[in-house]
């Protein structure tokens, strides 16, 4: 095999190789043009996070990204992987220790599921045993199953190739990846699974990766860190989604944000980490009278009946509970139920939704865990937790 | 007697009657029972007839080929090209003919020169066209990922633009087809010596024939490519 050394091992989930990158004063113009696409960018993506380059069209932010694996020639200044600098050797080795995923995808049509995942481990020689253990597995890790790997591209849905894309830019365990709007042509219900699916994987792989779109909340979601840049390929601000909710740079950030950047920090919370209301809990055939009181007593109108496992079932009223025991059946069915994964801004879309201003919130085994309200969420909204808490991206995804 | 038995045999053949059973006389249309007794002497110029075809579609299509691989490179190229490919495609091929015989002589060479440039044009534009509508963010990704240009070009590029170089080389073999049987003018052989020896304002079946041959001829490369192409591009058969 040849250039084995060069060879990164395949490791879906070790989430072991990744390094980080350093911008170093990048500038780039283009030859006949007066201003810069790219002006003296410096930055460092630590390991293992997801930077978002984000802003308006002709900000320079896919400029910026392409020069990572010289896709687009800088002009000035330097670029380094881990400690070496792109500019080193052929552009071609380069790439494919990089991985690439772009908006159209670019699929090979003549090329099976297989064959497209396999391309870079095939260019890099590897033997055709080695090539196809790693597509299962790479198929395995993006959820498709392995009857795809024969069929061409034409015959699987958008998203579909969407993911094999990003298998096909995993395929040597690359330590960087970049992403040109990967998710922009997907509609926006898929676009929203590609996106927690991509976070999920991302828990899993831990790689580098630089992701470019011109959606605020796409930034948010997906950033561990977030470059905002502005025309002229000016940096703007580089900070947390958190701090650039809390702290716009300027007033282009703070424009360029959103007037509803308060409403935007609830993307950055899980429902688990605010305070949630107790509810009365009963259970059937239970005697009324404990939960009477603590009706009298509670924050919600409502008890929750669970069952034996703690999992709700549904609401009871205080005329459902007149009686000596908790009925068989609860008054109205326990939805909607929420994952406390689930951002607050998921959370409060679903009450919004659904009518009812309360909603059950279960943990990861499905037990109830509190109850969420509007009223919780905006009281959150002007309270000082906003200001501090925020998880990694990783940890964000919600249903 | 013995010993004149075999040129009996000969001369019996030679003097056989190829009259079709009296329908030259009869001045008809068609002769079919001519046909089956002139049925020999269509043999040579049939194989010589695919030999002019197959030569020239073949040195055609390599000498396009480069040429559309030069111009993919070299962008400047492509106008060039495409200007002198056209002039040769306008030349009437008999006037090319006598244009070449000062240089090649009369045969088969010359009219396989002379056809040979007549299917650059055909193969030229079509292969451009299929490489140029090699989609830009499949290009894109293939560089991304980390294909040299060279592997670009024979790894996607060209495979992408196959539906293309095939639609070329069977509309170019097909017009070759044709065209070859004016090979004879060059002293080429072919299927235009039986059309031109057959040639004769009364008796029409041999030019029928002639021409039914080359028509068959046509329809048989037609059908061989288009199966090499299906073969070839398995991809195309199957999108949604």
């Amino acid at each position: 095999m040849p250039a084995g050394d060069r060879d990164p091992q395949p490791s879906a989930g070790s989430g072991t190789s990744a390094s980080t990158v350093r911008y170093e004063s990048v500038s780039k113009q283009y030859p006949g043009s007066e201003g810069f696409a790219v002006h003296d960018l410096s930055l460092e993506v630590p390991a293992g996070e997801i930077c978002v380059l984000v802003g308006p069209s002709g900000c320079g932010k896919t400029t910026a990204m392409r020069m990572v694996n010289r896709t687009v020639e800088m002009t000035s200044g330097d670029i380094l992987i881990g400690e070496r600098s792109v500019k080193e050797g052929d552009p071609a080795r380069l790439r494919r220790e990089i991985g690439y995923v772009i908006q159209q995808i670019g699929l090979f049509p003549h090329r099976t599921i297989a064959e497209n995942i396999g391309t870079v481990p095939a260019l890099m020689g590897w033997d055709k045993e080695r090539i196809s253990d790693r597509v299962s597995t790479l198929l395995e890790l993006i959820g498709l199953d392995p009857e795809f790997a024969d069929r061409y591209p034409g015959q699987i849905s958008g998203g579909q190739q969407q993911r094999v894309g990003v298998a096909r830019a995993l395929a040597v365990d690359p330590p960087v990846m970049l992403m040109d709007e990967p998710f922009g042509a997907i509609d926006p219900i898929n676009r929203s699974r590609l996106q927690n699916e991509f976070l999920r994987l991302q828990a899993e792989i831990r790689k580098t990766v630089l992701f470019v779109t011109h959606d605020v909340d796409e930034a948010i979601k997906m950033g561990d860190r977030i470059a905002v840049m502005k025309k002229g390929g000016e940096l703007a601000q580089y900070a947390s989604p958190t701090e650039l909710l809390m702290a716009p740079a300027d007033d282009f950030v703070e424009d360029f944000v959103g007037a509803d950047r308060a409403l935007k920090r609830l993307a950055l919370i899980q429902i688990k980490n605010v305070n949630l209301w107790k509810a009365p809990v009963a259970r059937a055939g239970d005697p009324t009278r404990p939960v009477r009181d603590a009706l009298n007593s509670a924050e919600v109108p409502y008890a929750v009946m669970v069952d034996e496992e703690d999992r709700p079932l549904g609401w009871l009223s205080a005329r459902d509970i007149e009686g000596d025991t908790v009925p068989e059946h609860p008054g109205s069915a326990a939805e909607p139920v929420l994952d406390g994964e689930v951002s607050l801004r998921d959370g409060l879309a679903t009450l919004l939704a659904s009518g009812p201003q309360y909603a059950a919130v279960v943990d990861g085994r499905g037990r109830l865990d509190g109850v969420l309200s509007v009223e919780i969420i905006s009281d959150f909204l002007s309270s000082d937790q906003a200001a501090h808490e925020s998880i990694p991206a990783v940890e964000r995804v919600g249903g | 007697m013995a010993d004149l038995f075999p040129l009996a045999e000969v001369s019996e053949d030679f003097f056989r009657d190829r009259s079709g059973g009296g329908c030259i006389e009869d001045n008809r249309l068609f002769c079919p029972g001519w046909v089956v007794e002139n049925a020999d002497r269509y043999v040579d110029p049939t194989l010589q007839h695919v030999v002019l075809v197959v030569s020239a579609v073949v040195a055609g299509f390599l000498i396009a080929f480069s040429l559309a691989v030069l111009a993919h490179r070299h962008h400047w190229l492509s106008s060039p090209f495409l200007a002198a490919t056209g002039v040769l495609y306008t030349i009437p091929s008999i006037s090319f003919f006598f244009l070449l015989l000062p240089i090649t002589g009369r045969g088969a060479v010359t009219a396989i020169i002379a056809l040979t440039a007549f299917t650059l044009q055909i193969i030229f534009r079509n292969m451009t066209t299929g490489l140029r509508n090699v989609p830009d963010e499949v290009t894109d990704a293939a560089r991304g990922i980390g294909l040299t240009r060279k592997q670009l070009l024979w790894q996607v590029e060209i495979p992408l633009a196959m539906p293309e170089i095939i639609a070329g080389l069977r509309i170019a073999t097909v017009s070759t087809v044709a065209l070859a049987t004016l090979a004879v003018f060059a002293n080429g052989g072919g299927l235009g010596t039986e059309i031109v020896v057959g040639s004769n304002i009364t008796f029409k079946t041999g030019i029928i024939v002639a021409g039914s041959i080359a028509v068959l001829m046509a329809i048989l490369f037609d059908a061989l490519l288009l199966l090499a192409g299906k073969l070839l591009t398995p991809w195309t058969r199957t999108v949604r």
